[in-house]
């Protein structure tokens, strides 16, 4: 633990929005449904880095705490009712600035699945993560992640066909 | 690669939104950079106004309660009351001339000694401070003594009688049932003790000058009947003898014997080893009006 109110340097910040913005960015688009909401989910998550006083033993670490904070604040984001707000789910499509129609099919199947297996897609098939990782960052059982995963795996199958990964 | 993660790598964080991130951090940067009690300058505040409520509170409190009075009789009959810190929290009139004079001067919040300054200063109350009148300070305090002292070093700058005594706030609190401040009633008292015809009423009308005139009137009247052995209970005016003929205030509640008239039983007593005295003493009183106590001679 680094004492004291000290914060994160502006470089550090500068280097942590350069890294993880784009991760952050999905992760808000796989959560959120308009741009708006992402503006300010984005700020907040670098606004608790720039607090934070843990420090991080390696990159690995670092990400995974950026994956987990984010989870968090689009969770908590979509809670609080008051400034929830019910956007076609075109809207946050167009927002993603995707062109190309295969990609755009995927991502529409993708943010029609429940939350959580949403989330567990994103972090097994674009960041890679094993199932195992899944469940450390979650914060759930292995099984469990396992489950969802195939369970969104057989909805996508579904709507994409057998060809989707 | 498979198709989902295809799907996304178009999905990047514009350059307007980390812009925008960046300066909001910067700006909670600087806010947050301030020294804590700045920061949580409105959290830090609740305790501390809470306590400063308190303290403003239990300070009020204190300032506004009186624990000392002073009575100013001449005709005027003035109360001051005076808090813990010597300052005048209120100044009651007990009669007329006493509201006309403090109408037009204010003595709230103002040390008590020069409340006292002003009010002797005042051209409406110095013109009842005539050469045959007489000035009395009446006080009731825990510290009479050094209130005592303050006022016994007052100039008064007039040639008129000055007089200063300490009461009980029992006196205090009887004076006040009888709408009359406590340094009047404390007079009334020591005349009664003479005169058991007096009453308060008639006291009322009259001002400290005439009481004293016949205090002093009955004393005489007193003397010729029963010799030297006089105690008035005021101190030096003592000359020795505390025999039981006259009793002082405090004798009064014991009951006393035929030859000595306490204060309860005052206007009904024409009985017993003072026979004619009502009708001498009128005559007495006022053509022997004694100024025994004159030009700042201060009995207590």
């Amino acid at each position: 633990m680094q004492g004291g109110v000290a914060l994160k340097s502006p470089e550090e910040v500068n280097r942590a929005v350069e890294a993880y913005a784009d991760m952050v960015r999905r992760i808000c688009l796989v959560h959120l449904k308009n741009v708006h909401d992402t503006e300010d989910v984005f700020q907040n998550i670098f606004l608790k880095y720039m607090l934070y006083k843990g420090s991080f033993e390696n990159e690995e670490h670092e990400k995974a705490w950026f994956v987990r904070v984010t989870i968090n604040a689009c969770t908590d984001w979509l809670r609080s009712l008051s400034r929830r707000r019910w956007l076609p789910l075109e809207s946050a499509l167009e927002e993603s600035g995707i062109q190309d129609n295969g990609s755009k099919e995927v991502l529409e199947a993708v943010l029609q699945l429940p939350e959580k297996y949403r989330r567990v897609v994103y972090l097994f098939y674009y960041e890679g993560y094993s199932a195992v990782e899944i469940a450390g960052i979650l914060g759930k059982k292995e099984n469990t992640v396992y489950t969802w995963l195939s369970r969104a795996k057989g909805i996508l199958r579904e709507k994409l066909g057998g060809e989707w990964a | 690669m498979n198709r989902i993660h295809e799907s996304m790598k178009d999905v990047k964080a514009s350059r307007e939104l980390k812009a925008a991130t960046l300066q909001y951090l910067e700006r909670q940067r600087g806010r947050r950079a301030r020294p804590i009690w700045r920061r949580g300058l409105a959290y830090a505040l609740v305790p501390a106004m809470c306590l400063l409520l308190l303290f403003v509170n239990g300070w009020h409190y204190m300032y506004r309660t009186p624990i000392s009075f002073i009575s100013m009789d001449v005709n005027p009959s003035i109360e001051l009351e005076i808090n813990r810190f010597g300052r005048v929290v209120a100044a009651e009139a007990y009669n007329e001339d006493a509201q006309n004079v403090l109408r037009r001067l204010s003595l709230k919040n103002k040390p008590y000694v020069q409340a006292v300054r002003s009010l002797l200063e005042d051209g409406t109350y110095g013109r009842y401070l005539k050469e045959d009148a007489t000035l009395v300070f009446t006080i009731v305090s825990d510290n009479a003594d050094d209130i005592w002292k303050e006022l016994d070093s007052i100039d008064v700058g007039k040639s008129c009688d000055i007089q200063i005594y300490s009461s009980d706030s029992q006196c205090m609190e009887e004076a006040h049932l009888y709408n009359m401040s406590f340094g009047k009633y404390r007079a009334y008292l020591e005349l009664a003790e003479y005169d058991g015809s007096v009453t308060v009423e008639q006291c009322h009308g009259m001002s400290m000058g005439e009481i004293q005139e016949r205090i002093d009137g009955c004393r005489s009247e007193h003397e010729q009947h029963h010799g030297a052995g006089t105690d008035t209970g005021r101190g030096n005016m003592s000359q020795g003898s505390t025999g039981g003929e006259n009793p002082g205030r405090e004798d009064t509640e014991q009951g006393t014997d035929g030859g000595n008239p306490g204060r309860e039983d005052t206007g009904q007593r024409t009985d017993g080893e003072n026979p004619g005295r009502e009708d001498t003493e009128q005559g007495t009183g006022r053509g022997n009006s004694g100024h025994g106590h004159h030009g700042g001679h201060h009995n207590r």
